[in-house]
């Protein structure tokens, strides 16, 4: 049986867990392979889980393998020669009750903290720590909302307002803030948010504009805050949400005016 | 004499009052107000009693005609589909509480008010719904002040208090009568014109919650913009007192206007 080349990595909420994987990813020859336990599942799963994440590299990173969870096992009994694994732990799970398969047990162990962070569970859990972003205050009660979005079809003027004012405080303290949407002319964005950092535009994902109906692939979101005002982020989603004829009507104006060569879902 | 000029009041009597005590503070000798008196704000009843009782010329503005008319805008009204819905969540809030006299006196303003070389209108003068935000191309602007036969146009409706001054309109006509072979030329330096937005009372979006307004001396040709503070929280407490929603009043606090920003300075309404 092939050596296992694991890493598990770990870290409080936006200190760029994700963001750190893709690096190694990037700059590694070998093949990668991810796989994230907290945050939901893969984009196999992504009518039922909140797969912001993997759904993210899966995207942006070229000849990535995305293993859902539930292959894990099978995995690990006949793994990919000469992979490197990445295994990213969500900020609620906790380290000290994690049981690992026995595979596992000697792979190397990764924190991304914010700068300056000391004498924290995960500086006894870490082989390795890794100084991140500034996340900025430590929430006393964090709340982690999640929602799947998947088949809905957003306006991004809506979107726009709507996450100006989710990342500003309209809807409680938010620390962190992640989502992936479709929008009326097809594409699929990546929208990020930590506190303190500057703000930055969404990504759009490499990923087909999706033009004949509504999307059949994840789309959803993540917020990590306190006092957060559930009802009202999910009635203000729901008002950014276009309807079939409204969506019907924006595709067919982009299928328009595309070339013949573009690609479409 | 100096004349205080104000707009977009939204049903915020907090930011009213302090709008017109501040205009007494400054001697001002006439008011006019640019209209929108209702809609997002909780005191809509209140707010025209107000100007009414105080007897303050007002043109109409496009939430005042759309109170009385139902809801009838092109699409420029609303920038985002959920700036409809919040639009249209406020227009059946404040049309449920109206006071049928209250109606009655929005259905009666005028389009636009006139005193000497000075006009008054709430969006343009084609259209209350009309947005003519500060970068709006300069012969639209200057066709809209033409329009008036006045030398300065006051207007509302962007939210945006500015003053604009078209000094350099050097204007061709070239018109071709059928029949004639030749076409006629005609150029011409139109005049100083000037366009004074004088912002919003109750409704800003400069990122402050405080009210604007303009005020305008004939005797200096000076005009003055004022910003004034007032206990928005109050009005933050009463929109939610009342059943509006409750992001209209993080937004106020914010400067954010109610629902949200319409941007779009290059169009031109086609209602």
């Amino acid at each position: 049986m092939p050596s296992l080349n694991i890493t598990l990595v770990s870290g409080p909420p936006g200190a760029g867990k994700t963001t750190w994987i893709r690096q190694q990813i990037s700059s590694a020859a070998e093949t990668a392979v991810y796989l994230n336990l907290g945050s939901g599942n893969t984009p196999n799963d992504f009518r039922r889980a909140c797969a912001i994440d993997p759904t993210y590299l899966a995207a942006e990173v070229a000849g990535l393998t995305v293993l859902p969870v539930e292959q894990l096992t099978d995995f690990l009994a006949h793994p990919l020669a000469g992979s490197a694994v990445y295994v990213e732990l969500g900020f609620h799970i906790d380290l000290t009750s994690l049981i690992l398969p026995d595979q596992m047990a000697d792979c190397q162990r990764v924190a991304v903290l914010p700068p300056g962070t000391r004498h924290t569970e995960w500086h006894g859990w870490a082989d390795l720590v890794v100084t991140g972003v500034e996340t900025g205050a430590v929430l006393s009660q964090p709340h982690l909302w999640r929602s799947v979005l998947s088949g809905q079809v957003l306006d991004l003027a809506s979107l726009n307002t709507f996450w100006y004012e989710l990342t500003h405080g309209a809807y409680g303290t938010v620390q962190r803030a992640k989502g992936i949407f479709d929008v009326a002319d097809g594409r699929s964005l990546h929208f990020d948010f930590v506190t303190g950092l500057a703000e930055a535009t969404y990504l759009e994902l490499n990923l087909p504009r999706w033009l004949n109906g509504r999307p059949d692939r994840f789309s959803g979101i993540e917020v990590v805050g306190e006092a957060l005002e559930q009802e009202a982020i999910a009635q203000t989603i729901k008002e950014c949400c276009l309807n079939d004829q409204a969506i019907a009507y924006y595709q067919q104006q982009i299928k328009d005016s595309l070339d013949p060569g573009d690609e479409v879902a | 004499m100096k004349i205080a000029v104000m707009s977009c009041i939204h049903g915020n009597y907090e930011a009213l009052n302090a709008v017109l005590s501040d205009i007494d503070d400054q001697n001002a000798d006439k008011v006019y107000c640019l209209g929108d008196l209702v809609g997002y704000g909780p005191h809509p009843n209140a707010v025209v009693e107000m100007i009414r009782a105080l007897d303050i010329p007002t043109c109409q503005g496009c939430w005042d005609e759309d109170i009385v008319e139902g809801l009838n805008s092109c699409e420029c009204s609303y920038p985002s589909v959920l700036a409809e819905k919040r639009g249209k969540v406020a227009h059946d809030w404040t049309n449920q509480v109206i006071h049928p006299e209250v109606r009655e006196y929005l259905a009666q303003l005028p389009l636009s008010l006139r005193d000497d070389n000075l006009c008054f209108v709430h969006g343009s003068p084609h259209n209350q719904h009309e947005y003519l935000m500060p970068e709006v191309d300069a012969f639209v602007a200057m066709e809209r002040v033409l329009a008036t036969g006045a030398d300065i146009l006051f207007c509302g409706h962007t939210h945006v208090p500015y003053v604009r001054s078209l000094d350099v309109g050097q204007l061709q006509i070239r018109v071709k009568l059928t029949g004639k072979s030749e076409p006629q030329n005609t150029s011409f330096s139109a005049p100083l014109k000037r366009i004074v937005n004088a912002g919003s009372v109750g409704e800003p979006r400069h990122g402050r919650p405080n009210a604007t307004y303009v005020i305008y001396d004939n005797d200096t040709d000076q005009i003055t913009l004022r910003e004034v503070e007032y206990d928005y929280q109050k009005t933050c407490a009463a929109i939610i007192e009342n059943g509006l929603p409750p992001v209209f009043a993080w937004r106020l606090s914010k400067g954010l206007e109610y629902a949200e920003r319409a941007d779009d300075p290059t169009h031109v309404c086609e209602r």
